[in-house]
């Protein structure tokens, strides 16, 4: 581990908290400009997209066990709130509910695939993420291929959701802060680094990637519950297929892998993108991903934390070139 | 299920094989020689659909003649991508994240510059052959599966010529075992490379347009195919040619006989459970698993 990459603790940097939680009040206090109901809708599906990717970022990006199938729990998620609303639970209950279902499912998604190293794992998570789509969309009790819908005999409040989504995205990144800052998350870099190096030095890299796997899909199915109250319909081909599991691990590697604020940014440039490009150019959104995921992988592994360090680095020995007496 | 239900199910499986090796091998020899899964496999094998699909339409070419001229067109194709991916899709030891997730930025790519050009409906290859066959008593084989696996065969054999009776060939093979001897005796690694993605490429393509005969396609054609190619090469130990083959056998009789057991509905399901089960139980695939075997019976 370089020093570089080591983050000082709090105390030594106490007013790095602020910027976080000014943001956290303007987003919280934004509201009350009496913004249009869609743009309240673009922030809240941008919201809902931070949590998914900050989410996937805690397995792929710190543990560096990349997944093409968060859709599974993004998916179950969405399901387990809509049954849940529909029988009378809390809404609020049934996030909780969502996240703690996934977080089953991905311990028997995790058991057998844990055993698989590196891209042998992402490739395994394509299969069980289209096996998983296909069950759900012959699943009766879910109403099938044709979706399910939630009735809630409540008035529709946007702000309810803009709130929610909010504070799920909050959370999301607390807990990706504490993880990283944890032993746990320590534990997670050595693997990512060197599997077996870790495995040598008594960490225990089966455990420690189920654990990354399961705070990653309940924070991913608690996105899927908030979405899906919001939508108040869901279908298989929707929540579960491929190109929603593919979204997810494109907003972090857009942003930065492996990193805090880099699945942020990435779920913010995702979240209005899709939601600008999406009803025009239906096809046209995931080009410009793929043209990106490429561009990235070629000339910026860091996405785009990594290139704004640079920037930074690049202007600050720009300006030590000058102080040079010359 | 009777005698002849079991042998029209025994052959549909064989011939499906047939196609599902020529679909493979594309990707085991760049996996062989890169070490690159290559994702974009899906892509090529929709644009190879599109291309058959094109040039039947406008130039009224015979769709064999256009898979037949899909192997030098997406040779070049797969041998400029290289290029253009530069550093990209180095020669390495072991498959990296960074190559799996750049072959999927350009599948991505070529899916929805398919979806721009031809748009979301269905396409289909339609000629005489499409709804004949023929008949020996009550077995009744499709004729244009038979046509599909005597080409894949064909492509097959003359890879199998190239691979064994070319330097070409035997400098992939060579760089499949050691690129570092490689280098020693003087293989031009990175050339060698370049024709091979360019090769791969090439089947991709022209098992697209195989398919294509088959089967209905739009720009998400290569999905499921790329999941099924995958189970293939795994099950046949990644970089193995002759398990590629066992790997199409299995995966096909599989698929075709499972009918029985699981309902049709949840027939997508099976390759990629299957998938995920070779992945588990076979790491080496079957190659790897009879070597096993024969060093345990030694012991």
């Amino acid at each position: 581990m370089s020093a570089a990459e080591r983050s000082p603790g709090l105390a030594a940097r106490p007013l790095a908290v602020l910027p976080p939680l000014i943001l956290l009040g303007l987003l919280a206090a934004l509201p009350l400009l009496n913004l249009g109901a869609n743009s309240v809708k673009v922030l809240f599906l941008t919201f809902v997209s931070i949590a998914a990717s900050v989410g996937w970022n805690i397995l792929g990006g710190f543990a560096g066990q990349v997944s093409f199938g968060f859709a599974v729990f993004y998916g179950l998620g969405a399901y387990t709130t809509a049954v849940g609303i529909n029988e009378g639970l809390n809404p609020y209950l049934t996030y909780p509910l969502a996240g703690a279902v996934a977080a089953l499912a991905s311990l028997l998604v995790g058991l057998p695939t844990f055993r698989l190293r590196g891209p042998y794992f992402a490739i395994a998570t394509i299969g069980v993420s289209e096996a998983t789509r296909v069950v759900m969309t012959n699943l009766e009790f879910t109403g099938g291929a044709s979706g399910y819908r939630i009735t809630e005999h409540v008035p529709f409040r946007q702000l309810e959701h803009y709130f929610t989504g909010l504070m799920l995205a909050a959370l999301a990144v607390g807990l990706s802060i504490i993880v990283r800052r944890s032993r746990f998350g320590l534990g997670l870099r050595a693997i990512r680094d060197d599997q077996d190096a870790a495995a040598d030095s008594g960490v225990n890299p089966y455990a420690l990637k189920l654990g990354a796997h399961a705070i990653a899909a309940a924070l991913t199915a608690a996105a899927g519950g908030v979405y899906a109250r919001y939508a108040a319909f869901i279908d298989p081909e929707g929540v579960f297929g491929f190109p929603r599991g593919v979204g997810i691990l494109l907003m972090p590697v857009i942003g930065g892998v492996n990193t805090i604020w880099g699945p942020v940014i990435g779920g913010g440039v995702y979240g209005v993108i899709e939601e600008e490009l999406v009803a025009r150019f239906p096809q046209l959104h995931l080009l410009l991903y793929g043209v990106l995921v490429m561009l990235i992988i070629l000339f910026e592994p860091g996405g785009v934390v990594g290139l704004l360090q640079r920037t930074r680095r690049f202007v600050l020995r720009r300006r030590e070139a000058s102080w040079q007496p010359s | 299920m009777t005698f002849v239900d079991f042998l029209n199910l025994l052959i549909s499986a064989l011939l499906l094989a047939g196609t599902y090796a020529a679909m493979a091998i594309g990707m085991t020899v760049i996996y062989g020689v890169m070490k690159i899964v290559n994702l974009a496999h899906a892509g090529f094998l929709m644009l190879g659909a599109y291309f058959v699909y094109e040039l039947h339409e406008r130039a009224g070419l015979h769709p064999l003649l256009g898979v037949l001229l899909a192997f030098p067109a997406f040779y070049v194709v797969g041998v400029l991508v290289h290029w253009a991916l530069g550093r990209g899709v180095p020669v390495s030891d072991k498959p990296t994240l960074a190559s799996l997730l750049l072959m999927f930025g350009l599948w991505l790519v070529l899916q929805n510059i398919g979806y721009l050009v031809w748009g979301t409906d269905d396409r289909a290859i339609l000629t005489p052959m499409t709804f004949a066959t023929i008949r020996f008593g009550e077995i009744t084989i499709p004729k244009i599966g038979l046509v599909v696996f005597a080409s894949a065969v064909i492509s097959l054999a003359a890879l199998e010529f190239v691979l064994h009776r070319t330097w070409f060939g035997r400098s992939i093979r060579a760089l499949i075992q050691n690129r570092y001897s490689c280098r020693i005796v003087g293989i031009p690694v990175e050339r060698t490379a370049r024709r091979t993605f360019g090769l791969g490429i090439a089947f991709a393509g022209a098992a697209g347009g195989l398919l294509a005969l088959l089967y209905p396609f739009s720009p998400d054609f290569g999905r499921p195919f790329l999941l099924r190619s995958f189970v293939i090469i795994v099950l046949g130990g990644l970089e193995s040619f002759s398990g590629v083959f066992v790997g199409s056998l299995i995966l096909a009789l599989v698929e075709t006989f499972s009918i029985f057991i699981v309902p049709s509905s949840y027939q997508p399901a099976i390759s990629f459970s299957l998938l995920v089960v070779a992945l588990i139980v076979l790491p080496g695939g079957v190659a790897g698993f009879a070597a096993r075997m024969r060093s345990r019976r030694a012991e």
